[in-house]
């Protein structure tokens, strides 16, 4: 291993594990100056290590910093970053592991599953909808270019890039949108939601779901045509398929998601 | 190396430049300040599939712009990051920048990112490490790289030359031009115990293309570089003998936290005009900064994009 190699593990370790630090070694690594001691040198970037990325996952999971209360969120982060170093050359990346982290460091992860802690899981579910929403942010879109409209045939249409689904254990957007709105949010109770994430002229809708939507849309983003996805919507209800493409019709569904800019002509 | 040595010559003098920030986009847009030029971190558009990316080609079509990297870690012991290079040559074919900078640091090993511009040790072994990576990257970006001195906390003990040092000889041999950050050249030589001026003074500035102005917190004891604030009068006044030394390199204001509105930001760029003749700054040095808690160094919050901002709630 080549000197620079060493210097540069030791301290990439110092950073994460600052109370592993052998003062020795540091002072033989570091020099000090007259106005800094290597100790102060080092814990200037210690500290800065976890205070920047603590800032930038509070920017990536606001209403979850809220729900969490910002000294237990960054608790969170901390053990986080110490098991899932950053690896990408993007804060944006930052948070993407971290809603699964949190599913499998959850502090009563040891109990069965009928005993653990329902707030818990509203946590990890949030973590999830705000992961969803930051990605789409940046994500690749359609901007630029012509979405599909009313007289779009069933069979051309097809969802666009920018285009994402939730299925949550709790109402997580609608939490979301409260904190957004800075109004009063209580943790809601358990409670079966689903989601669309769509964006146009760079902006993200949320769009709150039934499930048997959230279905036809799901089938739609594996690749399904309108007319397979109401065949899966149809199976799941026990109708037929142009039953459901009736209702999705006369129920005003088809013009709104068009509106909305679901999808594009494929 | 003669090739990058020349278009480091040929490069323009693009005058006063602020950091092209996310919270400005809507009045750069919308006004079109007259502002010289815009820096813009390449990591925050690099990788866009969303509005970063299009607004700074709208920028892009009204001003000069260049590009300023704070993960190519160029000091590294891990292997240079192709993807990396190749996403940053692609947006850099659609921006046309006036050139691309990144810092005399690393950023991370073992495949991990601290995000932070972590010190290089300064010696022959280093020295030639990060001539070779430079090479590599001028040779996959077709361009030569423009590397910026960081503020620094701490000092390798390996290390057996100064930093202008160094950087004299980087430039020589690879050709890379230089970003001479004024703020940073007073927060590592306060840190170090080092006089500032005799830095300037054997800085290699007949390489230097850009200089970076930026605000620091003084602790008494030490500086930390927190981008937050106007710029210091001791600041100021190193960047008068910069500028006279550099016969007037490109000059960019970061102001990366805390940030204010626009038109602040464009003032304390503005006030660099006071200095380019030689004044000195009628403020007394040496004043402290208020008690409070510490800052932090380099920071990043401002490259994460606030999100809620543009996000909606439809009922199905």
């Amino acid at each position: 291993m080549s000197a620079l190699r060493a210097e540069q593990e030791w301290m990439h370790h110092a950073l994460i594990f600052p109370r592993e630090v052998d003062g020795d070694e540091r002072d033989g690594l570091l020099s000090a100056s007259p106005n800094l001691s290597a100790a102060a040198g080092l814990a200037i970037y210690q500290r800065g290590y976890f205070l920047r990325i603590a800032a930038c996952m509070r920017e990536q999971f606001p209403a979850l910093t809220r729900a969490l209360g910002e000294p237990l969120f960054d608790d969170f982060v901390a053990d986080y970053i110490r098991d899932r170093p950053p690896e990408s050359h993007t804060l944006y990346d930052l948070g993407r592991r971290f809603p699964a982290w949190l599913g499998e460091n959850r502090p009563d992860r040891d109990r069965p599953p009928a005993e653990r802690e329902l707030w818990i899981d509203f946590m990890i579910d949030l973590a999830r909808f705000e992961r969803q929403v930051f990605a789409l942010f940046d994500a690749p879109g359609h901007e630029g270019r012509p979405f599909a409209g009313e007289d779009t045939p069933d069979d051309r249409l097809r969802l666009q890039p920018c285009f994402d689904l939730g299925a949550y254990d709790f109402p997580v957007p609608a939490y979301y949108h409260a904190v957004r709105e800075q109004r009063e949010a209580p943790l809601p109770p358990a409670g079966r939601s689903f989601a669309a994430l769509v964006r146009t002229d760079y902006v993200t809708r949320t769009i709150s779901l039934t499930e048997p939507q959230y279905l036809f849309l799901e089938a739609m983003a594996g690749g399904a045509d309108v007319e397979a996805a109401a065949e899966a919507v149809a199976r799941h209800l026990g109708t037929t398929a142009e039953g459901v493409i009736e209702a999705w019709r006369t129920s005003g569904q088809r013009r709104r998601w068009i509106g909305w800019g679901f999808f594009i002509e494929g | 190396m003669a090739a990058a040595r020349d278009a480091i010559a040929d490069l323009p003098r693009l005058g006063l430049g602020l950091g092209l920030r996310s919270v400005h986009f809507d009045t750069i847009l919308a006004d079109r300040p007259p502002v010289d030029w815009f820096e813009a971190i390449s990591e925050n558009f690099m990788d866009s599939g969303g509005r970063p990316r299009s607004v700074i080609r709208e920028v892009a079509e009204h001003y000069p712009v260049v590009l300023h990297g704070v993960s190519l870690s160029i000091g590294s012991s891990d292997p240079l990051d192709l993807d990396y290079l190749a996403r940053l040559k692609r947006l850099a074919a659609e921006i046309s920048p006036a050139w691309i900078s990144d810092h005399l640091c690393w950023t991370g090993v073992m495949g991990r990112n601290s995000h932070d511009l972590l010190p290089v040790p300064l010696n022959e072994a280093s020295l030639a490490h990060v001539a070779a990576r430079v090479r590599q990257v001028q040779d996959v970006l077709e361009r030569p790289l423009v590397l910026e001195n960081p503020s620094s906390y701490v000092r390798f003990a390996s290390s057996t030359m100064e930093e202008p040092e160094f950087l004299r000889r980087l430039a020589g041999e690879t050709g890379c031009g230089l970003l001479l950050d004024v703020n940073n050249v007073y927060v590592s030589c306060f840190n170090a115990g080092a006089d500032p001026v005799a830095y300037i003074h054997a800085f290699p500035c007949e390489s230097v293309v850009q200089m970076h102005l930026a605000g620091h917190q003084h602790e008494g004891s030490h500086i930390v570089d927190t981008h937050d604030r106007p710029v210091r009068p001791e600041v100021w006044d190193l960047f008068r003998l910069a500028w006279a030394r550099t016969g007037g390199a490109s000059t960019l204001l970061e102001w990366d936290g805390d940030i204010p509105d626009f038109a602040e930001c464009h003032a304390e760029l503005l006030k660099a005009k006071g200095f380019m003749g030689g004044r000195t700054d009628p403020e007394a040095p040496g004043r402290l900064d208020p008690v409070g808690p510490e800052g932090l160094s380099n920071p990043v919050g401002f490259l994460v994009p606030r999100v809620m901002d543009s996000i909606l709630l439809e009922e199905a």
